[in-house]
């Protein structure tokens, strides 16, 4: 720990002494403005103190800032213009013509932030800059990127405050829930943790606390620190950053100080959020059901109960009990820099209330960035400290079916006749209206009770740090060093107050802490070499490696408060206080190298090849080797006349990646001791352990083009892959018979193929007025390849919601399946069920006989996604849009069918629970089959006397049973954003207090047009990140949010 | 690429010559033990307490099958009344597999590396006992490839699970017929059970294997009177022999799993844990009424449960005094009026009246409403009439039904079983020493006792793993079937009386202990009572001996346990038609509020498949995790109607049993 406290401390002063040599330093600010041919402000030009690799990009209007020695060469490049190299000055004025072919020029960040030209790239980077980002920002910077990657799918997990998201790239990749999907997050230069980290669990928080909302850690950072972002998509753009690199990699690089000016800006926005959509329930049934015999239970939650009379009361349950969510975003940041350094810093702070009562998300930022030169050698470094709370709700419960620990499965439940808002007795306790039906264990709590009473609240604190070296050893040679410290510490909270409903040792209050702490090292030397020779360059990069993760949590709880009103372990007896444990560790190291060749701008090739050696596998397999080779050629350097096509680059890739396993699956472990009388027991746990793994091992290919047309007004780039990942390391649901629920295996190869296609143009470009726009669409086909013999499906996880169960289907079945149940259809002489055929009636229930051996009943990856994105600009009027569309992937809406199942549902209002009828063909005989049955009537099915209305709720029950019924393949188009920006730079005369101020309203998720009936289609419960997890699967969450933005913006 | 790979190559070997091999060694978590390291001395108590949890699990729910529970819950109802199927029969094929099987390999393999042959010899007996539990409610399932590498193993029939079981009872015996080696651990040292005691070892063994041998009953070719003799002189021969779980009061600790309490007994987690199970009156006539005799078993007050009524509350809110309201059993199976009017799960739970609590009634039906009012008076509680209306005040101290439909009201009559352990409990104060339920603090801080537990089911009770009295049913039925009367009468005879003596036993040490201060139902029988019992009526004579007495004192002394079922299987529950031995359950039928028309496929009751003859396989963890496997073997395993479908020992003949799984 001592090293850290040393690292720590040298991390503090590093920046404290960049500012003050910053004061010293000799160069000077250069700023200007970028204009077209025919003087229109150029936005996202790149800007490059040529020999360095200190660049910026101008802004809307134009505008750039950089430090540069005076006389220092600057380059300009820009998509569709020519290069231009210009000697810095203290304010320039630039012209940029429309380019040829042969002098394009755009320069993006590759891996290890290696920034390199496009058109030498042999497979797809698709980089955004900071102000495509900030059109529709979102505390969760994963959020902002929905509609303008192609090959990109992100998944908000809820509507609750501080609400995660998923993100994957080309499809997933592993199958197991242990396993991230997700891409590599790279924040300059050190890698960053994205995990959903789920870090309680029912045994030590008493509450299921899996079911509720998770945050993705990439919401630590700051998305206004952010200078542009970076999606390496395939296997080899990500390939040198080893076993963690098959799902692509994000490179986000924050912001420097330019040099010049100290500039101070400030960004305020107050966000009001509201519910986009609620489930609607029925008013015209009470709670209640019937028996088999026709008698009526009122003790009961369900729905199936009397007619409403006008005497009673109707309560808007669900509709009351959320509210407006309410959002403060302060952001603030300081930038400066001399010759030789540069500095930035900010703090924001982002205060969210949720639209569920009590619950709220809370983040403060702080962030140093600064560069130093000495010399040859260039010193740089990145801090970033966050703290981030939430305070939450569960939404359902847990595996094991606790009662009454669900506030949203409660909410969608809650008969419309009874007040939900009345919670609690005169004495406090809580008011049960059942309590003869129900023990306190097994009854439920209502949703105001959790809310009020309960607490489930996490802290977050973050701190992030990397120092750079670079050392420039001659023109041709760079040698660098880099070390990063990613490490964060999550507080969790969950307090169950006494007089839940939860299991009688715990009615008399507990109390849960957990710690969990990350921790992240990384070392990275590198050494760079670059000579060109009669038209060839060549560059050769070598570098290793080492990375050390750490986890480590610890669980503290204890029951039964002594003395009421005190929350406190200090008041709970020493007996009824628990402990846990929990670390685990793994190492990394890596070597890798990479050789490009390019000959004349035209050709372009690139090998790379890494070897990793990696704790978490067995010795014998722990080091594994990996290569790719990348091409390019750009024809239109040789076929120069093409008409109206200005610019055509073919490309082609071929990698490999290895991945690693998680620490310990290589042992099998046991449980605690437990004693009994004088004995102490101890056995395994379930979960077996693998010493035979070998890692997982990615094969992808790409091919790809570009072209650009009408003096690249118009581009266009598409890409096609594939992608095999074998030896699948996964702890699959198996058989129990084999002593363990979970059991490590290396099993089974997933495969993905798709497209992504771009289009960007720039449809008017007059001096007053441009359009933009920017079409992107994509789709991936994931399938699981072959898997274990005799297993028919990959289940990722145990949990079912409703009727179905996320899995996998081997030997080329859908990735994102999913299993349920259906009715049988009659069937052929071959006893096979005739497609659209109509459907068996079991004359056992006189009611439709359903398929009970896991039908694959649909595939949740959609056909495809994309992106419709606007910019027009009028003057000072900059108004964009953002349109992103699905087309298919099927989605669950498991909140109706928890409706329909209690009765709440509109859905079983049919003939006002009159009559029901079934239709189909006798499962027995074959012969048609019609049977109506009919409240007040008894029928004899089977020898048993069963009354009508008992009949129409079995009815139902069978219609929520098949799965079908609540399967929809969803097509949306959404207005995504919409924002309007007024820029005052222009109007405001006295410059020397304001250099820039302008103000926008955004509108977030305002219109979806879509054939989904439920809440949002865009769903994953539980928010299940790893495997194929529970993406478009609508159960009982917060609902989704349209929000409206105002914010101002301020530069002095 | 070649002259890549070589400065790769290069710098590959510099960095491995300088990086420290053991910079990586850190995947060995220093914080677990793993299988390996583990004494057998340890994993034999694992064992033994986590059997009893999925045996607790079985008992209770087959129990609730055969008629011995009434249970409101939605899902133990579903076994009790309504017969629609139980979702939930995860529970015991979960704790078997991943609590208890798990160990048996690493018991077996670190026993024989340190020449522990006895703890080898109890891996053994664990594998039949599991495999057979398994065998019975589930009838097929993994078995030569269960607790391998195979990470989806194939399922095998039933018979030959059963023979696989057989075998590892004979290599069970000659294993513990060894002497063990001077080093290896002493079985006392981990054996809870048997404190070490070989020969009781050796005993459980062949009682087990008497117990096999009887299932084979309805096969002409296999089933042999003359072995499960023998093995019968060779299993417990007194109730010294018995081999029991002693179970605890004083920890919290929770199931790893299930998070139920562990160092309580198997049953009580199950049948007692809650409200919701009481008597089935099946179960209460036979102990009240058995042969029409009259007579009340001097074990009914132990076995069926009271809760006090009539309090009168003192100066300090104490009771001063009361009665005891012992519970009539709950038709189930009968004319079932009370649950015919309620629906299947309506029996209430009742509420404590800290305070005087006034309920309003309306009662529309007014030979109800006379009937109610008339309840009211001859219990003597203050009400009030007012038209349909009837308000009656239950006065502090009552124990009542919190529910304005008069139909509850009277539920107070059938009291649950429920028992309270430290860990659930709930009540803050209630100690070790009182294992009674109460309904709420208040009642507990009174003193109101809201039910007295049952004999088997208490956090405190012994699981019978085998014993004695189970041995003499089975000699008597044996002998009955050979058609010697006189030896069956015998057995059966020191059956009744064995059970007798173990309660009283267990009876008197619970008194000595302390738990009859606020329980007289813990408390030892009358003697007197027990002399009366055994010279009744109620206990068949000599001459008058028939298949259903042996049957039906075996079903009471055997209560919570899985055996009952298999029992009632075996005999087509009352079909009355195995062999001449006639109605043998009568009276046990489908309750009128019988709902599983999918599961139970045949009308009439000679038809096997009318009764409950087997589980479904747990869905998630076989139907959804190992589909192909489990259809290999059995095509029907997804339908409903597998529930009634007979295991392998449950058919007279192979050709019956595989023409099932076709």
């Amino acid at each position: 720990m001592r090293k850290w406290k040393l690292f720590s401390l040298i991390m503090l002063v590093m920046p404290l002494i960049m500012i003050t040599n910053n004061l010293m330093a000799q160069e000077v600010p250069v700023s200007g403005t970028v204009l077209s041919d025919d003087g229109i402000p150029l936005a996202g030009v790149t800007v490059s103190l040529v020999g360095t690799d200190r660049a910026t990009v101008t802004d809307v209007q134009g505008k750039f800032t950089l430090t540069a020695k005076e006389g220092a060469l600057l380059e300009f490049s820009h998509v569709g213009y020519a290069k231009q190299i210009l000697k810095a000055a203290g304010s320039m004025s630039v012209r940029l013509k429309m380019s040829e072919s042969d002098q394009m020029q755009d320069v993006v960040v590759t891996a290890m932030g290696i920034k390199r030209e496009k058109k030498a790239l042999g497979y797809a980077v698709t980089e955004l800059n900071a102000q495509e980002l900030m059109k529709n920002k979102n505390t969760n910077v994963v959020n902002s990127l929905v509609g303008k990657v192609p090959g990109v799918n992100i998944t908000q997990f809820s509507g609750a405050a501080g609400a995660g998201a998923t993100i994957t790239i080309r499809g997933g990749n592993s199958t197991s829930d242990s396993r991230q999907n997700q891409p590599l997050f790279v924040v300059d230069g050190i890698i960053y943790d994205n995990s959903t980290t789920v870090t309680g669990n029912t045994a030590t928080d008493g509450m299921s606390r899996s079911n509720t909302t998770y945050s993705n850690r990439v919401m630590d950072i700051n998305p206004e620190d952010i200078e542009s972002l970076s999606v390496l998509k395939g296997a080899a753009a990500a390939a040198l950053y080893g076993s963690r690199a098959a799902d692509g990699v994000v490179i986000i690089t924050t912001k420097k100080g330019a040099e010049g000016v100290t500039k101070v800006s400030v960004a305020s926005k107050v966000i009001s959020s509201w519910a986009n959509k609620l489930p609607e329930a029925q008013t015209v049934y009470g709670n209640g059901a019937y028996g088999i015999n026709g008698v009526f239970n009122e003790n009961t939650y369900n729905s199936w109960g009397k007619k409403v009379s006008a005497s009673d009361t109707l309560y808007d349950n669900i509709g009351d009990f959320f509210q407006h969510g309410l959002v403060f975003d302060n952001n603030v940041n300081v930038s400066g820099g001399s010759k030789n350094g540069s500095f930035f810093l900010s703090a924001s702070n982002f205060d969210q209330k949720g639209i569920v009562p009590n619950t709220g998300f809370d983040k403060t930022t702080f962030r140093f960035n600064g560069e130093q030169k000495y010399g040859r050698l260039t010193l740089s470094s990145n801090v970033a400290y966050s703290i981030a709370d939430i305070d939450r709700t569960l939404t359902t419960a847990g595996l094991y079916n606790d009662n009454g620990n669900g506030t949203m499965g409660a909410v969608y439940s809650f008969p419309q006749v009874f007040d939900m808002k009345r919670y609690q007795n005169p004495d406090g306790t809580q008011f049960r209206r059942m309590e003869s039906a129900f023990s306190l264990e097994d009854d439920m709590d209502n949703p105001y009770w959790i809310i009020n009473k309960n607490k489930l609240t996490s802290r977050t604190k973050r701190f992030t740090g990397g120092v750079n070296a670079n050392f420039k050893v001659t023109d041709w040679w760079n040698v660098t060093a880099r070390l990063g410290y990613d490490q964060y510490a999550t507080g969790d909270y969950t307090y169950t107050a006494p007089g839940s409903a939860v299991r009688p040792l715990y009615q008399n209050g507990r109390l849960a802490k957990s710690d969990f702490e990350y921790s992240f090292l990384t070392t990275t030397v590198m050494t760079n070499f670059q000579k060109s020779f009669k038209g060839f360059d060549a560059r050769l990069m070598l570098g290793t490696t080492t990375e050390n993760t750490e986890t480590a949590n610890q669980n503290h709880w204890g029951y039964k408060f002594t003395t009421p009103g005190t929350i406190s372990f200090n008041n709970i007896e020493t007996i009824n206080q628990f402990f846990r444990d929990r670390i685990s560790q793994k190492r990394l190291v890596g070597t890798y190298g990479e050789l490009g060749l390019s000959y004349k701008d035209m050709v372009f090739v690139n090998a790379t090849g890494r070897n990793d050696w990696a704790s978490t596998l067995p010795i014998d397999n722990r080091s594994y080797f990996y290569s790719s080779v990348s091409g390019a050629f750009v024809f239109t350097e040789v076929l120069r006349n093409i008409p109206l096509l200005s610019f055509g680059k073919v490309r082609a890739s071929w990698a490999q990646v290895g991945k690693d396993a998680n620490p310990y699956v290589t042992n099998t472990y046991v449980n605690n001791p437990i004693s009994y009388g004088s004995f102490i027991g101890i056995g395994n746990q379930y979960t077996s352990g693998n010493p035979y793994l070998i890692p997982e091992i990615q094969d992808s290919w790409e091919i790809g083009g570009e072209l650009r047309f009408l003096q690249n007004r118009i581009s266009l780039d598409y890409t096609y892959y594939h992608s095999e990942t074998a030896n699948q390391i996964a702890s699959p649901r198996l058989s129990n018979a084999s002593g363990y629920i979970l059991k490590s295996i290396n099993s089974g190869s997933v495969i993905n193929k798709g497209m992504e296609i771009a289009l960007f143009g720039k449809a008017i470009t007059q001096k007053d007025f441009s359009w933009d726009v920017m079409l992107n669409f994509s789709y991936n086909r994931g399938r699981l390849g072959q898997f274990l013999e005799g297993v028919s499906y990959f289940y990722p996880t145990d949990a079912q919601f409703g009727t179905v169960k996320a899995a996998s289907i081997p030997n080329g079945g859908y990735f994102l399946g999913m299993t349920g149940q259906t009715y049988l259809r009659e069937t052929d002489d071959n006893a096979k069920e005739i497609p659209n055929g109509r459907y068996q009636v079991d004359p056992a229930t006189g009611l439709y006989k359903l398929n009970s051996t896991n039908p694959v009943v649909g595939n949740r990856e959609p056909k495809f996604i994309g992106g419709f994105n606007n910019t027009f600009r009028y003057k000072n009027f900059i108004l964009s849009f953002l349109f992103d569309f699905r087309k298919g992937g099927d989605v669950f809406n498991g909140t109706e069918y928890a409706m329909v199942l209690n009765g709440l549902s509109k859905k079983t209002l049919e003939n006002d629970r009159q009559s029901v009828t079934v239709s189909g063909v006798n499962s027995v005989t074959g012969e048609d089959f019609t049977q109506t049955y009919t409240a007040g009537q008894t029928y004899n099915i089977n020898g048993t006397q069963k009354d009508g209305a008992y009949m129409i709720q079995e009815y139902w029950n069978n219609y929520a049973a098949n799965s079908m019924h609540f399967i929809t393949s969803v097509n949306w188009i959404k207005l995504r954003s919409l924002s309007l920006t007024y820029d005052f730079s222009g109007v405001l005369k006295n410059k020397k207090v304001f250099k820039d101020l302008s103000v926008t309203a955004i509108g977030t998720n305002l219109f979806t047009w879509t054939n989904y009936k439920g809440m949002d289609p865009e769903v994953s419960a539980a928010g299940g990140t790893g495997g194929s997890g529970s993406t478009g699967i609508d159960y009982l969450g917060v609902p989704a949010v349209a929000s409206f933005t105002f914010g101002i913006n301020m530069t002095f | 690429m070649r002259s890549l790979k070589y400065i790769l190559l290069g710098s590959l070997i510099v960095l491995s010559s300088v990086s420290c091999k053991k910079w990586l060694d850190v995947n060995t978590d220093p914080n677990n033990p793993n299988n390996e390291s583990v004494l057998v001395q340890n994993r034999l108590p694992w064992i033994q307490k986590f059997y009893c949890y999925t045996a607790g699990v079985t008992n209770f729910r087959t129990s609730s099958q055969a008629g011995i529970y009434y249970s409101n819950s939605a899902s133990g109802n579903a076994l009790s009344t309504t017969w629609i199927a139980h979702t939930g029969n995860v529970t015991p094929y979960q704790t078997w597999f991943v609590e208890v099987a798990s160990n048996l390999n690493d018991l077996y393999n670190t026993a024989q590396k340190n020449g522990a042959w006895h703890y080898m010899a109890t891996a053994n007996v664990f594998h039949a006992l599991g495999f057979m539990e398994m065998l019975d409610v589930y009838g097929e399932m993994p078995y030569t490839q269960a607790l391998s590498q195979t990470a989806s193993p194939a399922h095998d029939d039933g018979k030959t699970i059963y023979y696989g079981c057989m075998s590892k009872l004979n290599e069970a015996i000659s294993l513990f017929e060894k002497q063990q080696d001077p080093t290896a651990p002493a079985l006392a040292a981990g054996d809870m059970w048997n404190g070490g005691n070989v020969d009781k070892w050796i005993k459980l063994c062949y009682g087990l294997k008497a117990r096999y041998m009887l299932k084979l009953s309805k096969k002409t070719d296999l089933y042999n009177a003359d072995s499960i003799l023998y093995c019968l002189s060779k299993a417990p021969q007194s109730n010294d022999d018995n081999v029991v779980q002693v179970s605890y009061n004083n920890s919290t600790a929770l199931d790893y799993l299930l998070s139920d309490p562990v160092v309580t007994n198997g049953n009580f987690d199950y049948a007692a844990y809650g409200s919701n199970q009481r008597i089935s009156r099946f179960h209460y006539n036979l102990l009240t009424n058995m042969r029409n005799a009259g007579v009340t078993d001097p074990r009914m007050t132990k076995i069926v449960p009271a809760s006090m009524a009539n309090v009168q509350l003192d100066g300090s809110g104490r009771v001063a005094s009361f009665t005891w309201n012992r519970s009539t059993g709950v038709d189930v199976h009968g004319t079932a009026t009370r649950l015919v009017k309620g629906g299947a799960t309506s029996i209430a739970t009742p509420t404590y009246a800290a305070a005087n609590t006034n309920i309003k009634y309306t009662i529309a039906n007014a030979t109800d409403r006379a009937n109610f009012i008339a309840d009211q008076v001859a219990a003597g509680r203050q009400h009030t009439v007012d038209g349909n209306d009837v308000t009656v005040t239950y006065k502090a101290g009552s124990i009542y039904i919190n529910s304005t439909n008069y139909l509850f009201a009277g539920d107070t009559a059938y009291v649950n079983m429920r028992a309270s352990s430290l860990a659930t409990s709930g009540i803050a104060a209630q100690g070790e020493k009182d294992v009674c339920w109460y309904p709420s603090a208040s009642a507990f801080n009174a003193g109101v006792v809201g039910s007295t537990g049952s004999f088997q089911v208490r956090p405190v009770s012994d699981q019978e793993i085998l014993t004695y009295h189970e041995m003499c049913f089975i000699k008597a039925e044996v002998y009955m079937r050979k058609g010697e009367a006189g030896q069956a009468y015998t057995a059966y005879r020191n059956g009744i009386e064995a059970h007798l003596n173990m309660m009283q036993k267990k009876l008197t040490e619970w008194q000595a202990t302390g738990f009859a201060a606020t329980n007289p139902d813990m408390a030892p029988m009358d003697p007197g009572a027990i002399t009366a019992y055994l010279s009744s009526s109620a206990v068949a004579s000599a001459g008058d001996l028939t298949m259903a007495d042996i049957m039906l004192q075996k079903y009471i002394a055997m209560g919570c346990s899985v055996e009952n079922w298999n029992d009632m299987r075996r005999f087509n529950f009352s079909a009355g038609n195995v062999g001449s031995f006639g109605v043998v359950y009568p009276g046990f039928d489908r309750s009128p509020l019988f709902a599983g028309t999918a599961q139970y496929t045949a009308g009439a009751k000679t038809d096997p498949r009318y009764w409950p003859r087997r589980w479904a396989l747990p869905t998630t963890l076989e139907l959804n995790y190992n589909l192909t496997n489990v259809l290999e073997v059995n095509k029907h395993a997804t339908e409903p109607s597998v529930w009634s479908m007979p295991v392998w020992w449950d058919c007279a003949t192979d050709d019956e049993y595989y023409g099932y799984l076709k």
